[in-house]
């Protein structure tokens, strides 16, 4: 796939670059390292929620249960591990199967009785929650019991030895630079467009530089949270499943033209059970770290992280009406999200404050999308 | 009587980034008259029509254009509407679920102390219509209408703005033979109320039954401009084109190989409980091309698409397919049998049109280029992709070509390209050369022959009786859903295959 470098990339990180000097300014710790990890942390169970709900609004949908299944499935692993002691890898993979089950289920209701995904995730959205708080009996569930760590805690309590990090930093650079060096030569082969050869090292470098200064930075605190690696893999899922596989493509192809697609031939109705199936994981995985975070279950976990996951997306890029959006984008709009959200904390905000901010910022960003994208009348 | 000249355009030249879409265009437009603009796709006249109606800003092109001898230098539509061009695009712009007068004033309702003036707008409404005689209810709700009698809403919508130049882009695309005859009828009225008109259609008999004069378009130039009764359509053809067309639709006898489909005794219904198809019975065979005509509504795509399974149900009747019973589910699984079709509205069926050329050429076929592990084989799949492109001469700078922006021949080319990708044994084509050029109409037909010699089997529906006649080697005409006629090669004439298609309906007008 092609990835060049446009305005609106250039704009959500001079967005970026505005908010981290607005908050140094005010609380120069916002920089340090130590806030950093923690904002490192913070933007993987963002952006792992938002990933999975970029899938499904690719093909047009939406989820609004996400922020209660955050909260459900971090709560069920929290129950079984530590009120049943059960081993934490199978009380795991029972709250994997049981996302995966609900969320292909609403997908399955969605598309099937042709009812919008709106009404029956806010359905979820309510439902779940109820679930949530009988599942840990409207109490505080930890992740582990005093003082100690076992797997749940480690999610985002693990942190890779400074040479683990550089030796990451360093294979991810040796494949970028594989990736970058086929695709080129692909591209030549073909006759398209190929960028010159020196600004496409400029911009392989950039990223290197960049991919560099995060693990040198996270290494001046503890190293690369476990989080973050989480993260890193299920992002390069996510691009994979929507640039190189052909699920990928009907997702595109649903969300830019449903009945095109019907007619061409592809499995609508599977391809939109299978995203909701998808985001269902994420949305798990989100719970399990989110949990982890907070060290322990309480009925205020996960709370509003829909609308931070919607936020994510639509401020890297995602259209709301389906069909476009790219796993870059969401991580940028993540970033922005979780630091905010991070600044404001630091700051000691007032949380109706931070409520405003969001909501200013989404406003803003959406706003600017808009005008940075406006296309001319097409050519009938 | 001195002829007035309303608009007038002067060495008009747009130009794109690498294309000139227009170069020094010089025409003008009389009171009264209605003259048509002729090219193929990308001769530049939706351009000109662009730039007349204030889409494309004043600065924005070089040349300049008059209105009543006044300079115009319009920066966006309001400015061409305030000075009375009113521009009717081929896609409707109408609200279906407001009424008749709502969608007319929508925008400019009436109000008495702040709110909407209801009665006043019915009157008016109906005053409005009456004026230029057409009988349509100003409370009819627009969705009850048929196509035909929503572009006259929208005509009169536009008219409305005291306009005295009204430019119709293509407005016939959508509506039946009927339809147009009644449209046509309604712009002589209008224009002999001292309306000037501009008028585009690919539609060579429309644009001679209702032109005084033609102005011909070719590569973004101003060509010629004849007055309609000193010409005929081979002369425009020609310098459409820039070439002779000798034969429009050449026929070419072939080997009719085994059945591979049979339709018994069909009968669909929607999901409103209507039928569309009655009782209808065809075969197919390999090496065949089976025209399949009817006027709009007469249930030619509602059958198709059926069979294929994308639409409607099967109350009656059986469909086999290479002798075994067929009852998909939905296209994926006629698609994977070897039956693909063409859907007739490109840009609703066919087309992702945000997507680019590549992205669309694959989407039915994906499973050909993709590995075991689940990965899409890119270089495979551009390698075919571009192999598809070029055989289709395919007119983009490279397939990753955004599909939207393309002219209406080449989209219809990446429709096709995407049928073929799938190596389909039977093949829907439902007017597969519905809004596209002379040029890319002859590499269609080249195609569709192409398909019969390698022993495709190929259903041509449409709407136009002289294609059928071109092409097919049986045609089939519905009227009403039921087999109005079926006739042999040797049978063809424009008179009776006309006749099995309003004859066998007890011929309700399409209007009501």
């Amino acid at each position: 796939m092609i990835k060049t470098l446009s305005l609106r990339d250039f704009s959500l990180f001079l967005a970026i670059v505005g908010i981290w000097g607005f908050f140094t300014v005010l609380s120069p710790s916002f920089i340090e390292s130590r806030n950093l990890s923690l904002l490192a942390i913070e933007v993987s169970t963002t952006a792992v929620a938002a990933l999975g709900v970029l899938l499904v609004i690719l093909c047009g949908h939406i989820d609004l249960a996400i922020g209660s299944g955050v909260g459900l499935f971090g709560g069920l692993a929290a129950v079984l591990t530590t009120w049943f002691g059960w081993p934490i890898l199978a009380a795991f993979g029972v709250s994997l199967v049981a996302a995966i089950l609900l969320w292909a289920g609403m997908g399955k209701f969605i598309v099937s009785q042709k009812i919008p995904a709106f009404i029956i995730t806010l359905g979820g959205l309510l439902i779940f929650k109820g679930i949530f708080w009988l599942v840990i009996d409207v109490s505080t569930v930890p992740v582990v019991l005093g003082g100690e760590t076992n797997l749940y805690s480690l999610l985002t309590d693990f942190y890779l030895s400074e040479l683990g990090g550089y030796l990451l930093a360093f294979g991810a650079s040796a494949a970028l630079a594989v990736a970058t060096l086929k695709g080129r030569a692909s591209r030549k082969r073909h006759n398209f467009e190929v960028e010159d050869a020196g600004v496409a090292f400029y911009k392989f470098m950039m990223k290197v530089i960049g991919l560099f200064i995060v693990v040198v930075v996270l290494n001046m605190f503890r190293g690369v949270p476990m989080s973050v690696i989480i993260l890193c893999g299920i992002a390069f899922g996510v691009y994979v499943l929507t640039q190189h596989t052909s699920f990928g493509r009907y997702l595109y192809a649903i969300g830019g033209n449903e009945e095109a697609a019907f007619v061409s031939g592809v499995p609508v109705n599977r391809t939109v059970i299978t995203a909701f199936a998808i985001a269902g994981a994420l949305v798990a995985i989100t719970g399990f770290l989110q949990t982890a975070k907070t060290g322990y279950s309480t009925t205020a976990v996960g709370q509003l992280m829909e609308l931070d996951a919607i936020a994510a997306c639509v401020i890297g890029g995602v259209s709301l009406k389906g069909g476009r959006g790219t796993v870059m984008g969401v991580m940028f709009g993540s970033l922005i999200m979780a630091s905010l959200i991070n600044g404001l904390t630091l700051i000691s905000a007032d949380p109706a404050i931070k409520f405003i901010a969001r909501g200013t910022v989404l406003v803003i960003a959406v706003w600017m999308d808009v005008r940075l994208n406006k296309k001319y009348t097409r050519a009938g | 009587m001195p002829v007035s000249v309303v608009l007038r355009a002067e060495n008009i030249t747009k130009t794109f980034p690498g294309v000139k879409a227009l170069e020094n265009v010089s025409f003008d437009l009389r009171q009264g008259e209605v003259h048509s603009l002729c090219g193929e796709n990308g001769a530049g006249k939706s351009t000109l029509i662009k730039t007349l109606s204030g889409i494309w800003r004043t600065g924005t092109y070089d040349g300049a254009f008059y209105v009543d001898d006044v300079e115009a230098k319009f920066t966006g539509i309001a400015d061409a509407e305030a000075a009375g061009v009113a521009v009717i695009y081929q896609e409707l712009a109408l609200v279906s679920d407001m009424t008749v007068a709502e969608n007319v004033y929508l925008g400019h309702e009436p109000t008495k102390f702040g709110c909407i003036d209801w009665d006043k707008m019915y009157a008016d409404a109906s005053e409005l219509l009456g004026r230029f005689g057409i009988d349509i209810d100003p409370v009819e709700r627009v969705g009850n209408l048929g196509v035909g009698k929503q572009q006259l809403v929208e005509i009169v919508k536009a008219l409305k703005k005291e306009s005295h130049i009204l430019i119709l882009d293509e407005p016939t695309a959508a509506l039946t033979e009927r339809e147009v005859e009644i449209l046509l009828e309604m712009v002589r009225e209008i224009c002999s109320r001292g309306i000037a008109c501009i008028y585009i259609s690919h539609k060579l008999d429309e644009v001679f039954a209702i032109s005084d004069r033609i102005t011909v378009l070719r590569d973004g130039k101003s060509i010629v401009t004849f007055d309609a009764k000193a010409t005929d359509q081979n002369e425009v053809i020609r310098n459409m084109v820039g070439r002779e067309i000798e034969d429009l639709f050449p026929f070419v006898p072939g080997e009719i190989g085994e059945e591979v489909l049979c339709v018994e005794n069909l009968t669909v219904k929607d999901e409103d409980g209507r039928e569309w198809v009655k009782s209808v019975s065809w075969q197919l065979r390999r090496g065949e091309i089976l025209g399949l005509g009817g006027f709009m509504g007469a249930g030619r795509a509602e059958l198709l698409m059926n069979v294929l399974g994308a639409d409607g149900t099967r109350t009656g009747g059986t469909v086999s397919y290479k002798g075994r019973p067929f009852t998909p589910g939905t296209p994926q699984e006629s698609i994977r049998a070897g039956l693909v079709m063409v859907p007739e509205d490109r840009k609703r069926y066919g087309l992702v049109l945000d997507q680019s050329n590549s992205f669309n050429f694959s989407l039915s076929s994906l499973g050909k280029v993709t590995r075991s592990c689940g990965m899409v084989d890119m270089n495979q799949e551009v390698r075919r992709n571009e192999e598809i492109s070029r055989q289709l001469r395919v007119k983009a700078p490279t397939i990753e070509t955004e599909t939207g922006t393309l002219s209406g021949g080449n989209q219809q080319k990446v429709v096709l390209g995407k049928a073929l990708l799938c190596k389909p044994d039977v093949i829907f084509l439902d007017e597969p050369t519905r809004g596209i050029d002379v040029g890319a109409k002859l590499e269609v037909y080249e195609l569709i022959n192409t398909l019969k010699a390698n022993g495709t089997a190929v259903v041509l529906g449409s709407s136009e009786m002289r294609e059928l006649m071109g092409l097919s080697d049986r045609i089939i005409i519905l009227a009403e859903g039921r087999v109005g006629g079926t006739f042999e090669r040797a049978d063809f004439s424009q008179e009776t295959l006309l006749a099995a298609a309003i004859g066998a309906s007890a011929s309700p007008s399409p209007f009501s």
